[in-house]
């Protein structure tokens, strides 16, 4: 796991990276690979130095300690989409002039990335005139046209209502994905994430505290502070270990063994978000409406959930994710 | 009121006359707005993109000499490049003083200020992403001055017109050192102080019409250029 990885599929290499802007560390001690097929996302709360990390795989910051391997040409997306006040198409055609695709190349391969993108559309559009999403669209367009080796992308869903986010990122997959490619994606929303990645570094404050497929990230998170940010909102104290459990771990049973009592009710989409006050922590569970009202007692039952021995004292530093669950 | 009333009532015979000398020095004025325009553009574009998507170290300084210099009063400039041009002068060898070439030198450095000053705060007021995305992307040098200079068209385009309206109105700096001289290096805004200093206030007028109806006529133009800039594909030629 170096980034002097021989292996031949390897195309970016991260090793020991700290990085700094100003006297801040804002990335630690960072280290991954990523192979040619991949699609690797990295996941963290905002600032917690995703952008500054892909700005230093990309080149385009400097590396205060450790080093970084690139094969091939990378391309990196921006978050913010700006395009110039021409065409749609033009602006991806202005993309591959500027990547230094021959001319007489450009409209075919430009027409065809927005195909990709379902965006084909819009190719005689004016860039002023497009919505937020089909900026993005575009954006993600004329990168894609250039056929990049590695694939950069910060944020590419930023700012978009679900519903334009969900199509998007539907497109998004099948044209980003390409056998002889390695992209990286930055994103902050848990959601983006499991669509698109294959494998998951999760960041926090500057450090790269889990690292896997997603799947196996979610079920079996390495540290109460991944499963916090991942979705593990629960907690029960039990005798020298505490019990994180995600809503759906959680059911309303009158035959349940736990005695809960409800203490706030959110309405969702789906039904009632639920606060259960129980006398070793609390638990929260999305329950089917009619669903119980603040103040009464429930019966629980725990389908799942992640065990984590109470930190010793030399290691509470580390674990500041605790204090935050007990009650 | 009355002196006004006259000179207008006998200005406009002046004007439909198509006075020989007024023609002449109509065909100057407009050959010294374009050719200092011109120049200032050419020189001065290449330090807007500098100052507008360099990272050199005196940028800054730059940029705020640039502003300062926009409100720099013609009179001190004219009189500083007299005092250069004289046959003493670092450069009286070129013997400028009282020439055209002069003239146009001084109006050149006279509407550099704002071909710089504007071009400059135009770039600089692009979306951030836009430069940044292109130098990742792999743009050249020349490929992102020109997408530079056809995002910020609208005030690249204000400078020119601001540059062309220096050169077009400007009295001062063309009088120390072209000298005024009467029908050889006179421009309208020249020629008007000259015939209203000798109490030809008729004269006056009249040149005073043409040289605003001059000022609408050019200045107008480019502004409409400046508006169809999407449609007309513009690059950037400064206008005649």
């Amino acid at each position: 796991m170096t980034a002097v990885d021989p292996d031949p599929e390897t195309l970016v290499g991260c090793d020991q990276l700290t990085v700094r802007r100003g006297d801040r560390e804002v990335v630690r001690d960072v280290t991954f690979e990523l192979r040619a097929g991949e699609i690797l996302a990295v996941l963290g709360p905002n600032g917690a130095g995703k952008s500054t990390l892909l700005d230093a795989v990309a080149g385009a910051l400097p590396v205060a300690a450790g080093r970084v391997s690139r094969r091939g040409r990378v391309a990196v997306a921006l978050q913010s989409p700006d395009l110039a006040r021409r065409s749609v198409l033009a602006n991806v055609v202005l993309a591959l002039s500027w990547w230094g695709v021959p001319r007489s190349e450009r409209r075919n391969r430009a027409l065809e990335a927005l195909r990709l993108i379902s965006a084909e559309h819009l190719a005689t559009r004016a860039a002023g005139t497009l919505s937020g999403g089909e900026r993005r669209r575009v954006h993600l367009a004329r990168t894609i046209a250039l056929r990049p080796d590695v694939l950069m992308l910060d944020e590419p869903f930023a700012g978009l209502d679900a519903e334009v986010r969900a199509t998007l990122l539907e497109d998004a997959v099948s044209a980003i994905r390409s056998a002889a490619r390695a992209t990286l994606i930055v994103v902050h929303d848990r959601a983006e994430a499991w669509a698109l990645a294959d494998r998951l570094l999760i960041l926090i404050d500057g450090e790269l505290v889990a690292a896997g497929a997603p799947r196996e990230l979610l079920e079996q998170p390495p540290s109460p502070t991944v499963a916090r940010f991942l979705g593990y909102d629960g907690a029960l104290d039990d005798p020298g270990e505490t019990l994180l459990t995600r809503p759906a771990h959680v059911a309303l049973d009158r035959a349940g063994p736990l005695t809960a009592r409800v203490t706030r009710a959110v309405p969702l989409e789906d039904g009632m978000r639920l606060e259960l006050q129980l006398e070793r922590g609390k638990l929260y569970t999305v329950a089917p409406i009619p669903s119980p009202v603040v103040g009464d007692q429930v019966r629980v039952r725990l389908l799942g959930g992640v065990r984590f021995p109470h930190p010793t004292p030399e290691a509470e530093h580390d674990q500041s994710g605790w204090t935050a669950t007990t009650p | 009121m009355h002196l006004l009333w006259q000179s207008l009532r006998q200005s406009i015979p002046l004007i439909l006359h198509g006075n020989p000398t007024l023609l002449s020095v109509i065909w100057f004025t407009v050959q010294v707005a374009a050719i200092a325009t011109a120049c200032a553009a050419v020189i001065g574009l290449p330090i807007a993109l500098a100052i507008g998507l360099g990272r050199f170290h005196g940028r800054r300084t730059l940029q705020m000499f640039a502003n300062a210099s926009m409100g720099l009063p013609p009179v001190i400039v004219g009189l500083v490049l007299f005092l250069m041009f004289v046959p003493q002068g670092p450069l009286g060898a070129m013997h400028l003083n009282v020439t055209r070439r002069g003239v146009f030198l001084a109006q050149t450095v006279l509407a550099l200020p704002y071909v710089v000053a504007l071009t400059a705060a135009a770039i600089q007021g692009l979306p951030p992403g836009l430069i940044s995305q292109a130098r990742l992307l792999g743009a050249g040098r020349v490929q992102l001055s020109t997408l530079a200079l056809r995002e910020a068209r609208i005030g690249v385009m204000a400078a020119i017109i601001a540059a062309l309206g220096t050169t077009l109105s400007e009295v001062g700096a063309i009088i120390i050192v072209g000298g005024n001289v009467y029908g050889y290096d006179q421009t309208l805004a020249s020629a008007a102080l000259f015939e209203a200093n000798a109490a030809h206030y008729a004269n006056a007028v009249a040149i005073g019409i043409v040289l605003s109806g001059l000022i609408l006529i050019l200045m107008g133009g480019v502004g409409l250029l400046q508006h169809q800039g999407d449609g007309l594909r513009l690059r950037f030629r400064p206008a005649e």
